[in-house]
């Protein structure tokens, strides 16, 4: 007498599992342009190196004989696998099965996955299209008993994961309720702009609540989301989404007991870019492109940015300096004059927060002209967040390196230098209180209207002040620690890294503050 | 055809070309004028300027189209 009959159903199980939600079901996905979850997971993975978690949970069906006639896995897939060799886990809603919605066993895996990512401290990858609860409960027959009191808290392990391994999402189809919300518990998110959707709630539960009449796209497309800070990029369609995760991942350590590998780099350290000398415009007015000078410093090719849709005045992201990761923030002018403003502050405390978790280093390009003005910025609250951003700042124990490259006014431009940053000015660098355009105006406001010529007297009071708030006095007082060429800034800042270099493995393991969503 | 769209709104503040105008690639098209900073805005290729939306003075607003380069 052998298992046999019984090995024979455990293999009847795991087939009819791998059937998904059917045929039919299957067919209808890819009829709208979209991968099934195990179609996504390989294409996210080294060929072969799925191992999955639970692949027989979910509910048999027999018939009156008590056979098994057929199987109804549970709606979310779950397992280990490698991404260029590295170790992660991995899952998603298998939306073929009662749209994504968590069937129990589905729910069950779902909230297993970062308990796993915490436990084996690897990197979390999921890959979402599903929707959270339905009124009618997740088991859909049977006695269906509450949590008990004393369960532990689902959220616990979500904020747990993001404070100890890279958690990276992508909304592949359309996203709601829970699965929202776990997207979005990640520190780099994004979504397929052609499939997509990320919604709190759909169309007939908004059209009931609030008589709002929207589309999916209209209510949660990419257009809404990628430009007000839900996710941190978009990408045309869910093969773009997987290279994006893939990129991100390539800068990040497994975990935050372990910093992120350095990699060969053939961009030369002392690499001088000619065009640094004259990016910056000497007529202040003139905007100039923030991103030229960072594609210009960090190792070629090196940057990725994050959250390029949202808090536009405000550039954060990851590069790599001589092939180690750096955390990099600049300001683009071009929007709102670089001004901070409440998503951007949002933005930066975000990306800081990264940075801390994970301890990179650093490195700014400042040209900060304070916070944000006017009614709409009073509305937003900037000076809370503002302020918040400022903080998280102050709060970091990682190193930092400032590059003044034009202007640094106000309380905002505290939040580009943290504790102790190694600060250099380029010529074009101005500093002070408040921009003097502004400023002027309204402190010399009377000797300004007593003048023969109102303008021409305002105009000789702004550059008077202009001129004291050259970087040349403040190197004279050590409030920088070098002015520099501008062409210098990548070799300085190699110098610079690897100084800082040997601090860093006395930050790894959790940090005092870590990242939320 | 390539259509100039505008990342911020913000005030016309110079347009340096007019409709039916040759022009170069990285040659100034116009200036926004946005919080009191002049923004330039730089022909991505060459060609003709095919179609013209916006004149000096104009408010203008972000993802309005500038103008098409033929």
């Amino acid at each position: 007498m052998t298992w046999k009959s019984e090995v024979d159903e455990i293999k009847q199980r795991r087939s009819l599992a791998l059937g998904q939600g059917g045929p039919e079901a299957v067919a209808k996905q890819h009829s709208q342009k979209r991968l099934t979850i195990r179609e996504r997971v390989d294409q996210l993975l080294d060929r072969g190196s799925f191992e999955e978690l639970g692949p027989v949970a979910g509910t048999p069906v027999y018939n009156e004989a008590g056979e098994l006639v057929s199987y109804d896995p549970a709606n979310f897939i779950l397992g280990f696998g490698k991404v260029n060799g590295r170790r992660v886990i991995v899952g998603g809603e298998d939306f073929t099965m009662r749209g994504g919605s968590p069937s129990a066993a589905g729910l069950r895996k779902s909230v297993y996955a970062e308990d796993l990512a915490v436990q084996y401290k690897v990197p979390l990858i999921r890959l979402h299209e599903g929707s959270g609860g339905s009124v009618g409960g997740t088991s859909g027959k049977g006695t269906n008993l509450p949590g008990p009191v004393n369960a532990p808290s689902r959220f616990r392990s979500v904020a747990q994961a993001m404070a100890t391994v890279p958690v990276a999402t992508a909304a592949m189809g359309a996203v709601a309720g829970l699965p929202a919300g776990r997207l979005v518990a990640s520190h780099f998110s994004v979504m397929s702009k052609s499939t997509a959707q990320i919604i709190t709630a759909g169309p007939a539960v908004v059209e009931r609540a609030m008589g709002e009449k929207k589309t999916k796209d209209e209510l949660g497309g990419w257009k809404v989301h990628t430009k007000n800070g839900t996710v941190d990029n978009g990408a045309d369609d869910e093969s773009a989404c997987i290279e994006e995760i893939k990129r991100f991942l390539s800068y990040m350590p497994d975990n935050v007991n372990q910093l992120a590998a350095v990699i060969d780099c053939e961009d030369p350290v002392d690499r001088c870019d000619e065009s640094l000398l004259a990016v910056v415009p000497r007529d202040r007015r003139v905007a100039f492109e923030m991103r030229k000078v960072i594609h210009a410093v960090f190792d070629e090719g090196s940057f990725f940015e994050m959250g390029k849709g949202y808090g536009r005045s405000q550039i954060t992201g990851v590069a790599r300096l001589n092939g180690q990761t750096v955390g990099v923030w600049g300001n683009d002018c071009k929007f709102l004059a670089g001004s901070m403003t409440a998503d951007g502050a949002h933005k930066a405390r975000r990306f800081m927060e990264l940075c801390e978790t994970f301890s990179f280093p650093i490195v700014t390009l400042v040209d900060e002209p304070g916070f944000m003005i006017g009614g709409q910025a009073e509305r937003e609250a900037t000076i809370r967040h503002g302020t918040s951003a400022v903080l998280t700042a102050a709060m970091t124990t990682v190193p930092w390196a400032a590059v003044m490259v034009r202007r640094s006014f106000g309380v905002a431009q505290a939040a580009h230098y943290g504790p102790e940053a190694y600060v250099l000015a380029w010529p074009s660098a101005e500093s002070g209180p408040l921009p003097v355009e502004g400023g002027v105006a309204v402190a010399f406001r009377r000797e300004i209207e007593a003048a023969p010529d109102p303008d021409a007297k305002r105009r000789e009071l702004e550059e008077m002040l202009a001129a004291k708030q050259s970087p040349f006095p403040r190197a004279e007082a050590l409030s920088v620690h070098d002015l520099i060429d501008p062409r210098e800034t990548r070799p300085e800042l190699c110098k610079w890294l690897a100084r800082v270099q040997p601090l860093l493995p006395d930050l790894l393991g959790p940090s005092a503050f870590a990242i939320r969503p | 055809m390539t259509k100039i769209e505008l990342e911020t709104g913000g005030s016309v503040w110079k347009l340096l070309v007019a409709k039916g105008d040759a022009v170069k690639e990285g040659q100034t098209l116009f200036i926004l004028e946005v919080m009191k900073m002049e923004v330039p805005y730089e022909a991505p290729r060459s060609g003709t300027v095919t179609a013209l939306h916006i004149a000096e003075g104009d408010s203008v607003a972000e993802d309005d189209i500038a103008l098409e380069i033929g």
